[in-house]
């Protein structure tokens, strides 16, 4: 069969034309956003509350339209609290998946094993860990944090125990994991800088089920307040019980899980959790007044609204995930997924207006999250996972 | 100081003591030394938590399925890994298969039950006071340990069988002991035994699955100190052990105080290999 000039030019066109209708058919399909948190073992707390305000977040932008037209599909991958299992995730989702973005890991030391790996895939990347060498510009140009670093995090602490508490003479204990132990070298010296005496500093192992022996060295070291660094409930319940049947009235000032609910359930007695002050974020904590500001507010009846429970979990780990695809999306929505330009447009983000707090980055700085936010709380004072600030902060 | 020194020191002394019991009651049965020793002690204390705080069951019910669960748990530790590697003991295969084992039953564990320490119920509602039930349960547990195995021992047929089996099996055997029924029924004691510590150390230690690995590791010393087998040296550096880790949590603190332990765990063996109570085993050339 022989092809005549005429269909042969007939059949160029139509080939051409087809090409020209291929960007409208591609503008139908999903936007892939990886997603890696710890939704089971042994650190599946935070992510497993992260998880709900994602999934809401992600539900309220396809609801109404999504990215010029496309829905958002979020391709999870759960770490199991593994950086193995991590590190295994994100290999899958930018190079079988092909994802526009990765939200995660959720646990720095998932971040620790994943970083490195997703800096060589030319994936934006945004995380919410602490551990400071996690984001760097030069090394993970696509790297940002829409969550606090631990310097700011124990500035908030030392600010509170100095500033606020007038306390001088410290007390800083940790476990012996590499968080703690971290924390302790990174805050004493900070501690040092301001002025204050560090009378007691010790690691101890979290399975020690009598640290009567170390209170009673900070007592006699003359400690005017504790600060404990670490993530096991079981550890800083015992440190709270024990100040408590010493009947010693020293605040004790640190990490967030002070303040959980899991070390709630651990205390021989419920006013022993008096005078115990955890890090958490002022735009989701309540004032002296016992109100939260009128966006948190209107956040939490979303919240209610859409039966999401709070009881459970806290607030702030909700707010975190609820405003990370938010921040991705209205990225896409001025500039598109192309890798480069979404990170072009996140170098320059000013003031994003997150639930959890407002996030700005600059090219040489991509960690987002405003050093004044970071604020102290009254643990005994939690109520459908958020907490009134502590004394001091004025309303 | 000294007082709380003695009161945990004893206290923790106590449970170590009991899991060293633990260790020695299979060991006396198959020569075998099963890691899960520390398991069934960590079990003990989840188990407490599961049916009085968490279902809500008398103490006493509680108590008794604690203690059923820690049988069952040992039964299962005989037939699983224990038996299978009786007949090639000399090549040490118990230490993969019964660490195997121990290793599931904790990660079952932190996956069903929680990977955060949950709060383990008060036994008692009487007053705290500086000698609390937290302190004295272990150690009435360990007294009644010691007096239980010293009357089954001496004083009962099946205690004969027990001390025949471990003494010689081949020699129990030809006599017409069920050997395979008696190292059941040592494996199930042991789990007794062992779930005791953990539901009597409970309020010190609450109701954690990381307790296993901690339990199994210094349960092991004071067998090591006292004499593989040896129930009496094991209590006497049960003992000794706590108050020792204690007085160096006092003096040194933190890490040191590990360290401290395990510093003076390995001089006594360089010492006395053999343990602080037992004899050297002679070997005929």
């Amino acid at each position: 069969m022989s092809i005549t000039r005429r269909q042969a030019l007939a059949s160029g066109a139509a080939a051409i034309a087809g090409s020209f209708v291929k960007p409208a058919i591609a503008a139908k399909e999903p936007i892939l956003i990886g997603y890696l948190p710890a939704l089971t073992g042994p650190s599946s707390s935070t992510g497993v509350g992260i998880n709900r305000g994602i999934q809401l977040a992600v539900q309220e932008i396809n609801a109404g339209g999504g990215i010029d037209g496309r829905q958002i599909e979020l391709i999870t991958r759960d770490t199991q609290s593994d950086p193995t299992k991590a590190v295994n995730g994100a290999a899958e989702l930018t190079r079988g998946q092909k994802v526009s973005v990765v939200f995660g890991p959720v646990n720095s030391g998932e971040s620790l094993a994943v970083v490195p790996l997703l800096a060589r895939t030319n994936t934006p990347q945004v995380h919410p860990c602490w551990v400071d060498s996690l984001t760097d510009p030069k090394k993970y140009p696509m790297c940002f944090r829409n969550a606090p670093t631990n310097q700011q995090i124990g500035g908030a602490a030392n600010r509170y125990v100095m500033d606020v508490l007038k306390r001088k003479k410290v007390a800083v204990i940790s476990d012996t994991t590499g968080y703690g132990t971290a924390s302790v070298n990174a805050y004493v010296p900070m501690l040092k800088a301001k002025g204050a005496e560090v009378v007691y500093q010790g690691n101890v192992d979290a399975a020690n089920p009598d640290l009567k022996p170390e209170l009673l060295r900070m007592q006699s070291a003359g400690a005017e307040a504790i600060m404990p660094w670490s993530v096991n409930a079981g550890f800083l319940s015992r440190i709270i019980n024990t100040r408590g049947q010493m009947q010693w009235d020293v605040p004790i000032v640190g990490q967030t899980t002070l303040g959980s609910g899991q070390t709630q359930a651990l205390l021989e007695k419920p006013e022993y959790w008096a005078k115990v002050y955890p890090n958490n974020f002022r735009p989701v904590c309540a004032g002296a007044d016992g109100k939260l500001s009128d966006r948190t507010d209107a956040f939490v009846d979303r919240l209610k609204s859409a039966k999401i429970e709070m009881g459970d979990t806290l607030l702030w780990w909700i707010a975190l995930g609820y405003d990370s695809p938010r921040m991705i999306a209205e990225a896409m929505k001025n500039v598109g997924t192309e890798p480069e330009q979404v990170v072009a447009y996140l170098n320059k983000l000013k003031e994003f207006p997150g639930v959890y707090g407002d996030i700005s980055f600059t090219p040489d700085r991509h960690d987002g999250y405003p050093d004044d936010e970071v604020v102290m709380v009254e643990a005994n004072s939690l109520k459908n996972g958020s907490f009134r600030l502590a004394p001091g902060y004025g309303s | 100081m000294v007082e709380s020194i003695v009161l945990s020191g004893v206290a923790i002394g106590c449970i170590y003591a009991l899991i060293a019991i633990t260790y020695n009651v299979m060991f006396s049965a198959s020569r075998v030394f099963s890691f899960t020793a520390g398991t069934l002690g960590m079990l003990g204390g989840v188990l407490g938590s599961l049916f009085i705080a968490r279902m809500g069951m008398p103490v006493a019910a509680g108590f008794l399925l604690a203690l059923a669960g820690g049988a069952v748990l040992g039964i299962v530790t005989e037939i699983v890994a224990v038996r299978p590697v009786l007949k090639s003991l000399d090549q040490h295969l118990y230490v993969l298969s019964t660490l195997a084992l121990a290793l599931m039953v904790q990660q079952f564990t932190a996956i069903e039950w929680s990977t955060e320490p949950q709060p383990f119920p008060r036994l008692f509602d009487i007053a705290r006071g500086e000698f609390d039930q937290q302190f004295w349960l272990p150690m009435l547990a360990c007294a009644v340990v010691i007096v239980g195995l010293e009357l089954l021992y001496r004083h009962s047929l099946i205690g004969h069988a027990f001390l025949a089996i471990a003494e010689d099996s081949f020699a129990a055997r030809a006599l017409g002991l069920p050997e395979r029924g008696l190292r059941m029924a040592s494996f199930a004691l042991a789990g007794v035994i062992g779930a005791l510590a953990g539901f009597a150390g409970g309020e010190m230690l609450l109701a954690f699955f990381a307790n296993a690995p901690m339990l199994t590791f210094y349960g092991f010393v004071p067998v090591a100190l006292g004499g593989m087998g040896n129930n009496r040296g094991a209590v006497v550096a049960g003992l000794l052990l706590g108050l020792f880790q204690q007085s160096a949590n006092f003096l040194v603190g933190g890490i040191f105080a590990s360290v401290a332990v395990f510093t003076v765990f390995i001089i006594v063996l360089l010492a006395r290999p053999e343990g602080l109570a037992g004899s050297a085993l002679r070997r005929r050339v």
